[in-house]
C-alpha cells in the first residue's frame, strides 16, 4: 500500500476583495511504504500546501489525498501522520516533558505509556538534559528536537516533515540528517519538504520537483543524475602547445593549468577517442572524471526550463533561493 | 480525554495571564471601595456593598471573557501552536469545546473568589448573607458563560480587537434590549423597525440574569426564575457554541 497518494489535489486560494491564487494544481503523488521521499521546489510552489492538506490543516479545493489508504480528513489518517511544521512552535510555558504529555493525551495515550513515549523520546532526541524547563527559553535547535518529539508521539509510520533543517547551524543539521537517516532504518515513511539540497540528495531515495504548484518530475535521485550525466573530463600532461590547441577544438571547454591540459568533453565516445590521440601525440593521461550533476544543478535546470516553457523569459537570474 | 487535556491547557495559559490579575486587582478594589459609596448612602452601605460587588463581577468579569475569550482560538492560529494539535487525531469540535471549558474554568475560578472577597467584607461590615446573593453570582456566572461562547465563536472568525468591540456592543445591548422594541412612533412601518425588533430576538436578553437588585435588598427569586434563567442562558450558550463549532470545522489554518 502507498504511504501516500494524491489524486488531483489542487488548493485555490479565494480571498474577499483579492485576487484567486492557485497555489497546488491537480497534484498526483505517490510514495510508497518505507521511501524517504524528498520535496523540492521555491518558496511558494505549494510544499507547505500540499504538507498542511495532507495533514488536514487546510481542506483541498478539488482532488483527494490518502495516507496508506485513509482519507487524510479523517482522525484514522492522522493517527498515521507525526507532523512536523517549518518552525514548530508549542505553548512556551510548557516544558518538553508536559509537552509530550500534551501531546499524549491528545492521542488518547494513557499514563503509562505516555511515560514510555517520554523515556524512549528523551533519549532518542537528547532531551533529559532539558526535560523540566520551560520551551520559552530555548534555542532554534532545541525547539526543532522537541517538534521531532512530538512528530514522533505514538510512534506513527509516516512523518511530514516542513523544512526540517532550515534555520539550524551546521551541527544542528547533522544532527536531524543523522535522525532522518536513523528513521529511515526503522522502516519509516519520511515526507519531507527542504531547500538544504546536499541534504536531501543524502537522505532521500527519490525527490518530486514541484514548480508553480505542479509536480514536474519526480524520481530516484541517481536516476534523475545520471540520465543527465553526459560530459567527462579528461586531464592530460606531456603534450605540445600545437597539439593542444589542435585537440581543444574537440571539446566543448578546455584550459591549461601548469603542466595538466583540462578539456571536457560532451560524451564518453568523444573523451575516449580524444584519450586514444593522447597516447598517440606522446601524451600522458592524468585523469579520467564522468562529470556528475548535482541535485541542486538538476533542480535548478529544471526550474529554468519550466518556467522558460510557460513565459519564454525564465532566465537563472531568476530562480532566486531554493526553498 | 482530548477535551480535558485542551480545557486543562487552556487554564493553565489563561493563569499565567497577567491581564487577569490586573482586572482581579480592580474588580477586589471596585467591591472594597463600595464602601465610600455607602457613607454618602446613610443606612444604605451593605446594600451598596452588595450591588456595587454584584456589578464588578458582571463587569470585570465580561472583561476577562472579552480579552481571554476573543483571542483564545485566534492566538493559537497567529501562534501556530494549533497546528501540531489539529494534526493530531482530534476532531476539531473537541479542541472548540476544550478551549471553551479552560476559560468557563477560569471564569469559575474567578467569580468563586469575587464572590468570597464580596461574602468576607459584607460580614466584616457586619451585615447579612443570604442565598439569593449567592443565586445573583451565580447568574452572573451563567451570563458569562454565554458570553464566552460569543467570544470564542469570533475568535474563529476575526480579530482580538474586532471581536472583542463585537462582544462588549453584545453585552452592551444585551443589557438593554428594550430599547430595540420600545421605539417612538415614527418608527412605525419603517424598515428600521423590523431591522430593530429583528435584532431584539437575536441577541439574548441579558437582564435576565441580573437579580442584584432583589439581592441587594434581599428580596426573594423563585428557584423557578433562577432555573428558567439558567436554561434560557444554556440554550443560547449551546446555539452559540454550536456555531463556533461549525465556522472552525472547515477553516483553513
Amino acid at each position: 500500500m502507498e504511504a501516500i497518494a494524491t489524486h488531483d489535489l489542487s488548493k485555490i486560494y479565494k480571498g474577499i476583495g483579492k485576487s484567486t491564487v492557485k497555489s497546488l494544481d491537480q497534484l498526483n503523488l505517490t510514495v510508497g511504504e518505507h521511501e524517504v521521499f524528498g520535496f523540492l521546489g521555491r518558496n511558494g510552489a505549494g510544499k507547505t500546501t500540499t504538507i498542511k492538506i495532507l495533514c488536514s490543516l487546510l481542506k483541498a479545493s478539488t482532488g483527494e489525498a490518502q495516507v496508506f489508504g485513509e482519507n487524510v480528513r479523517s482522525r484514522a489518517a492522522r493517527r498515521l501522520i507525526g507532523y512536523l511544521p517549518e518552525q514548530p512552535y508549542f505553548y512556551e510555558y510548557l516544558t518538553p516533558k508536559e509537552t509530550i504529555d500534551f501531546y499524549g493525551r491528545l492521542q488518547g495515550l494513557d499514563s503509562a505509556t505516555r511515560k514510555r513515549e517520554w523515556d524512549k523520546l528523551a533519549a532518542l532526541l537528547d532531551l533529559g538534559d532539558i526535560a523540566d524547563r520551560h520551551i520559552k527559553g530555548f534555542s532554534k535547535g532545541m525547539r526543532q528536537r522537541v517538534g521531532f518529539a512530538v512528530a514522533l508521539v505514538g510512534d506513527p509510520p509516516l512523518l511530514i516533515l516542513d523544512e526540517p533543517m532550515s534555520g539550524l547551524d551546521p551541527i544542528g543539521r547533522r544532527q536531524i540528517r543523522e535522525l532522518m537517516v536513523y528513521l529511515r532504518e526503522q522502516k519509516k515513511t519520511l515526507f519531507f519538504s527542504s531547500h538544504v539540497l546536499s541534504d536531501v540528495e543524502q537522505v532521500c531515495d527519490r525527490v518530486g520537483i514541484l514548480v508553480k504548484g505542479k509536480l514536474v518530475r519526480t524520481g530516484r535521485i541517481d536516476m534523475l543524475l545520471s540520465a543527465q550525466q553526459t560530459e567527462v573530463e579528461v586531464v592530460a600532461t606531456g603534450l605540445e602547445d600545437a597539439t593542444c590547441k589542435a585537440l581543444a577544438g574537440r571539446a566543448v571547454r578546455s584550459h591549461v593549468l601548469e603542466e595538466h591540459v583540462y578539456f571536457v568533453l560532451d560524451s564518453p565516445e568523444t573523451a575516449n577517442g580524444l584519450v586514444r590521440d593522447i597516447h598517440k601525440f606522446g601524451g600522458k593521461l592524468v585523469e579520467y572524471t564522468p562529470l556528475k550533476e548535482t541535485l541542486e544543478e538538476y533542480f535548478m535546470r529544471e526550474q529554468e526550463a519550466v518556467l522558460q516553457s510557460k513565459t519564454g523569459t525564465g532566465t537563472s537570474s531568476q530562480m532566486g533561493a531554493v526553498s | 480525554m482530548r477535551i480535558l487535556a485542551v480545557a486543562q491547557n487552556t487554564f493553565r495559559e489563561a493563569i499565567r495571564d497577567k491581564i487577569l490579575y490586573v482586572l482581579l486587582f480592580f474588580a477586589a478594589a471596585t467591591i472594597i471601595g463600595s464602601k465610600a459609596l455607602g457613607w454618602i448612602s446613610i443606612g444604605q452601605d451593605i446594600k451598596i456593598v452588595k450591588d456595587l460587588s454584584l456589578a464588578a463581577m458582571s463587569v470585570f468579569g465580561v472583561l476577562i471573557a472579552i480579552f481571554i475569550g476573543t483571542s483564545l482560538v485566534y492566538k493559537e492560529i497567529d501562534k501556530r501552536t494549533l497546528y501540531t494539535i489539529i494534526s493530531q487525531p482530534i476532531h476539531r469540535f473537541e479542541f472548540i469545546l476544550g478551549k471553551y471549558l479552560g476559560l468557563m474554568a477560569i471564569l469559575a475560578v474567578v467569580v468563586s473568589a469575587m464572590t468570597l472577597v464580596a461574602s468576607v467584607y459584607v460580614l466584616l461590615l457586619g451585615g447579612q448573607l443570604d442565598s439569593i446573593f449567592f443565586l445573583a453570582a451565580l447568574l452572573v456566572f451563567w451570563k458569562l458563560l454565554l458570553l464566552t461562547a460569543f467570544a470564542i465563536l469570533l475568535s474563529s472568525l476575526t480579530s482580538p480587537i474586532l471581536g472583542a468591540m463585537i462582544v462588549f456592543s453584545f453585552y452592551i445591548f444585551g443589557h438593554a434590549t428594550g430599547i430595540f422594541t420600545d421605539l417612538p412612533p415614527h418608527f412605525d412601518g419603517t424598515s428600521a423597525k423590523w431591522l430593530l425588533e429583528g435584532i431584539y430576538y437575536v441577541i439574548p436578553n441579558l437582564s435576565n440574569f441580573d437579580i442584584r437588585a432583589e439581592a441587594a435588598n434581599e428580596v426573594a427569586v423563585s428557584t423557578k426564575y433562577v432555573l428558567w434563567a439558567m436554561a434560557y442562558g444554556t440554550l443560547y450558550t449551546a446555539f452559540l457554541l454550536l456555531l463556533a463549532i461549525l465556522a472552525f470545522e472547515e477553516k483553513d489554518v
